[in-house]
């Protein structure tokens, strides 16, 4: 019987598709600009279509991962709730970990039912496309207040043209470290330049608290740290087509010597590490610096008061082919079983405006920043210094499988590690890897990725 | 279920009537078969068979796709690399605990099986490991191997057993594989333990003091009359201890989740890996399907074993 | 049939034991020095491995944060003990409420798996009609199906009867992992039970039911606490089902809301996570320490007759 419901569901879907896909060609005549403007090339995109109004008695459950800053929980929370009492709406907020979110969220798509709102992290939005309502007009609502989307966010969001998520939220990844140790090892400022934290890495094995960072199966730091090698020395997983696999380069080599080099000059990887480890290792005073969102100094700055002084963030160092950056990528999307669309729409909106999500990232204290162009002046980041690092590092953020467009096939090689894996086994024994042997899996994995049908 | 009716005019003829009552017995036997049947049905054999169909088609997550016959087990076996070092390390990772939850569960069941104060208590506490949440005492595990905090190699490095730091449990392929082991034996010694013992218990005492009149040395009384007598219990745990170590996926989902590079990557993780995160549920459910018709093989033959005339 | 009758009523599994003549205590005791070295150090070094991770589980939950990190020390002790992750365990997440939907979830499944298998196992054991082998083996063999591969299907049964969110999707679905087992180890209880018992009340009119109700399952008493028992502690542990299955924080289960709620983004809080654990393991292990004796009856009869 479940099949007969879903290919309904399904056939009911491509009825729909046809009609929307119509509906742009139509419109693509009618208003060329339109499509310029869903394009994120035009920050003055008008709304194309009416404000989503919310429904009195609606209720709405929204699913998100908790957030390791509290009060910035507790603040979206009070946010979301606020809005429901002021509009008749029953709102529920529900938050699990990073790991659960996936599984939770494959259920509630397999299942066709669940959350009204789920948070999508990185490209998720190609994975469950047909289960995202589509948010354009909303996209091009919030375009038209507060400018365009932030290029990574604006991949993730958008599949064939159609955005599928609302753009949420950028946790920017930079380096935290410690200045005490980096001057009495003779390093006077954070290395700008791959080569240079390289040397500086060296100078710091000589404090006895190295330079650290994770090449294990962490979601987040491992990810954030590899792939801007990668990119830094040219290297690409595939080309921009999205289908020619392109791992098995000398510039994929060149990253993978720099980055043994690192290791034996006195960097030090550890495969076991997830997202948590490095935060717990700066905080009991084990390594000087580290990549990592701002979790760290923010920990250190209301919580623990013991290193702050001495903590300061830098952003991402460069390599021969520029600068490059990984960071996490949140997005909401609306799902197509939700019962109140137009109400969840119109309470993500709401979320998103301008004043409401200032109030929120001030509480997140620089641990997320805005997707869109309005955002950039965050005084969060300009209050402190210190977190100016993270407002950096935004800009030259990509996807992982950059240059090309986020797909089903990238999400895959990003879940399955394919780089980390490259890299670690490179660094395996102290940096002394089998780095040919290392490219050439990596080579055959993206392959039977990208060549499966 | 049909029969659900019947029963009530055969009641009567039932009284008092021995020959009768054993023909009579059949609608009974499926009746009280019928909730197990029921709740099986509905929340396994269907959700099984459907599983069935998804590893034969190719499906995506949200979109039930079209049958492709083999082509995911194709897949997987010639193209996919890492499908096959998950599957040398699902062999190694059941057959290595295997043998080692054996012989310390025999050990620990024979302990248990004197008398000595406090059994109660030791008997319990050594059942500990079994009978609280694997999620929770895996996340206990973790923070013992932690790499920064290991209280394990504090504890090897101040009695000098090992020099500073000590060995990186979970970051270098071969320690990573045998901390997965280690944990599972750990957890899986108390059933094999238990089991044991409950086969011991089955000795009847006669037999050794006979054994001993006859001269038979300690090692003889144990390999004559002891095993012998574990043989049925032994194959029972043996299959379930099996069977849920090849499908193990809590604990080393929280340990490694096949870090460092795929090392530790197992079945039961790879099928998760393609069919949840990256969203190709029909190639998920082939992978975690792999070794059915092996384990069924290897089931119908102790079963066949197991099998005693009543 | 003799061996179990001395273990399953009252006093279970002392019997054998305490029927030993007392020359032959000396035979297996030799000296208190071979005692010691056959029992004693054996057994101690057994109960320190197996537990010293509830010690280390302990011991966590009662240092500070500070102390936590702090390996200048021994970190086996704990230096200044501190309830606090008790007291935010209590005051600042819904814990009780997770341990109340686990005993509730836990109790039900495990009544409703026993009936089941109290029923399936009688008319296994103890009725002949045709395919009841071929039954038998096929509910056993339905631990072959691997869980990661059920749970994406059972979502659509789930969704099906609007359990979502609902502790009777858990009630219901975890029996299917309890029941093969409960229903083995009842099936070589009944085989264990003289038929002439039930024969002769049948001669004397009572039904088949009745004989069920009044001869078989009272004498099969031990063997369903074991049952039970064994049931019981798979529900309380039970994550996969509970994860995908639950969304409010008010109807988590202990193991769902502790990993959920205790672990947060890139922090761990060990502390904390370590109480939840440990006081989330503490009701099964009482049940154990008092029941123990019967678990192990329960396995006796089961690998017998099974």
């Amino acid at each position: 019987m479940t099949d007969g419901k879903q290919s309904k569901a399904k056939s009911g879907w491509s009825r729909r598709d046809f009609l929307r896909t119509t509906g742009v060609a139509v419109a693509t005549l009618a208003f060329p600009e339109i499509i310029i403007s869903c394009g994120g090339g035009s920050s003055t995109g008008t709304p194309t279509g009416k404000i989503p109004q919310p429904r009195k008695g609606a209720s709405i459950r929204l699913l998100q991962w908790s957030s390791f800053v509290k009060p910035a929980d507790a603040e979206f929370i009070r946010q979301a709730t606020e809005w429901g009492d002021a509009n008749g709406v029953t709102v529920a907020v529900e938050k699990v970990t990073g790991d659960q979110l996936q599984p939770k969220t494959a259920a509630a798509v397999e299942a066709n039912s669940g959350p009204d709102i789920i948070q999508m992290q990185y490209g998720w939005p190609h994975l469950y496309t047909d289960a995202c309502l589509d948010v354009t007009n909303e996209v091009n609502i919030l375009k038209g207040k507060l400018g365009n989307v932030d290029p990574v966010n604006d991949a993730f969001c958008k599949v064939d043209g159609v955005y599928r998520a609302i753009p949420y939220t950028i946790v920017p990844n930079a380096w935290t470290y410690r200045t005490d140790y980096f001057q009495a090892a003779g390093v006077t400022s954070f290395p700008t330049t791959w080569d240079e934290l390289s040397a500086a890495a060296a100078k710091l094995k000589t404090t006895g608290k190295p330079i650290s960072q994770t090449d294990g199966h962490a979601y987040g730091d491992s990810l954030t740290m590899w792939n801007p090698v990668l990119w830094g020395f040219g290297g690409k997983e595939v080309n921009a087509d999205g289908k020619t696999v392109a791992i098995n380069s000398k510039e994929t080599r060149d990253a993978i010597t720099w980055a043994q080099g690192a290791v034996k000059n006195g960097l030090v990887v550890h495969p076991e590490w997830l997202d948590p480890d490095n935060n717990q290792a700066y905080h009991a005073d084990r390594i000087s610096g580290t990549l990592n969102g701002a979790s760290i100094y923010i920990r250190e700055k209301i919580e623990f008061h013991k290193y702050t002084d001495v903590t300061n963030n830098a952003a991402m160092p460069s390599g021969p082919k520029g600068t490059f950056a990984m960071n996490l990528i949140f997005n909401h999307a609306v799902m197509k079983w939700s019962p109140d669309a137009e109400t969840a729409k119109a309470m993500l909106l709401h979320l998103m405006d301008k004043d409401q999500y200032l109030k929120w990232t001030t509480v997140a204290a620089g641990y997320n920043a805005g997707p869109f162009v309005a955002f950039h002046s965050d005084p969060v980041f300009t209050a402190d210094p210190k977190l100016k690092a993270f407002q950096d590092v935004v800009a030259p953020g990509k996807w992982p499988g950059w240059p090309a467009q986020p797909s089903k096939k990238t999400s895959q090689a990003q879940t399955q590690y394919i780089v980390a894996d490259m890299f670690a086994k490179a660094l395996a024994n102290g940096g002394t890897g089998d780095a040919d042997a290392a490219v050439k899996e990596a080579e055959s994995r993206l392959k039977a990725i990208f060549e499966r049908p | 279920m049909g029969t659900a009716t019947r029963p009530s005019p055969g009641v009567a003829v039932w009284r008092g009537r021995r020959v009768r009552i054993f023909e009579r017995e059949a609608p009974l036997g499926y009746l009280l078969l019928g909730p197990t049947l029921l709740i099986l049905g509905v929340f396994l054999l269907y959700p099984f068979l459907f599983g069935l169909y998804l590893s034969l088609s190719d499906s995506e997550l949200g979109s039930l796709g079209k049958y492709i016959g083999f082509a995911n087990f194709r897949f997987a076996f010639l193209t996919d690399s890492v499908f096959r070092t998950a599957v040398v390390n699902t062999f190694l990772y059941t057959g290595v605990t295997t043998v080692f939850k054996l012989g310390l569960g025999l050990a620990m069941a024979l302990l248990l099986n004197q008398v000595f104060p406090f059994q109660r208590f030791a008997r319990a506490a050594l059942l500990l490991p079994y009978i609280i949440p694997t999620v929770l005492s895996y996340e206990a595990w973790r923070w013992m191997f932690d790499p920064t905090f290991s209280v394990i190699n504090w504890l090897l490095v101040n009695t000098h057993l090992v020099p500073y730091p000590g060995p990186n449990w979970l970051g270098v392929p071969a320690n990573a594989m045998a901390a997965l082991i280690v944990v599972n034996i750990w957890r899986g010694t108390p059933f094999y333990g238990i089991a044991f013992l409950a086969g011991l218990q089955t000795v009847p005492v006669d037999l050794y003091e006979a054994a001993r009149v006859d001269g038979a040395t300690r090692w003889q009384q144990f390999r004559y009359i002891t095993l012998p007598s574990l043989r049925p219990v032994l194959l029972v745990v043996l299959l379930l201890s099996t069977i849920l170590t090849f499908a193990d996926f809590q604990g080393p989902f929280v340990l490694t989740n096949g870090a460092p590079y795929n090392s530790t990557q197992l079945l039961s993780l790879w099928s998760y890996q393609w069919g949840i995160p990256g969203g190709a549920i029909g190639l998920g459910a082939a992978i975690s399907l792999v070794l059915f018709p092996l384990l069924t093989i290897v089931v119908a033959l102790v079963l066949f074993l197991l099998r005693r005339p009543e | 049939m003799a061996v179990r009758s001395e273990v399953v009523p009252g006093a279970p599994s002392f019997g054998k034991l305490k029927m030993r003549k007392p020359g032959t205590g000396r035979v297996i005791g030799d000296s208190r020095l071979g005692r010691w070295i056959r029992i004693y150090i054996p057994l101690l070094v057994f109960i320190l491995v197996m537990l010293f991770p509830f010690y280390w589980m302990a011991i966590t939950s009662f240092k500070s944060a500070s102390e936590l990190f702090d390996f200048s020390v021994s970190p086996l002790w704990v230096r200044e003990p501190t309830l606090g992750w008790y007291q935010h365990l209590f005051t600042q997440t819904n814990f009780p409420r997770w341990a109340l939907n686990t005993a509730v979830v836990a109790t039900i499944s495990t009544v409703i798996s026993l009936l089941c298998s109290i029923l399936a196992g009688y008319s296994l054991a103890r009725l002949r009609y045709r395919g009841a082998d071929s039954i038998g083996w096929g509910i056993f063999v339905t631990y072959l199906v691997p869980p990661t591969l059920l749970f994406l299907p059972l979502t659509f049964v789930i969704r099906d009867l609007h359990l979502f969110n609902n502790l009777w999707a858990l009630i219901l679905t975890y029996p299917t992992f309890l029941i093969p087992f409960c229903t083995w180890m009842l099936m070589g209880f009944f085989k264990g039970i003289p038929r002439e018992l039930e024969e002769s009340a049948l001669v004397d009119g009572a039904t088949r039911l009745q004989a069920m109700m009044r001869i078989a399952i009272p004498l099969a008493l031990p063997g369903i606490l074991a049952a039970g028992l064994f049931a019981f502690t798979l529900s309380w542990n039970e994550f996969l089902y509970a994860l995908i299955f639950m969304n409010d924080s008010l109807v988590k289960t202990i193991p769902v809301g502790v990993t959920q709620e205790l672990i947060k983004g890139d922090e761990f809080f060990w502390g904390e996570l370590m109480a939840a654990a440990l006081l989330g393991s503490i009701p099964v292990a009482l049940l154990y320490s008092f029941f123990v004796d019967y678990f192990v009856a329960g396995m006796t009869a089961g690998a017998v007759k099974g």
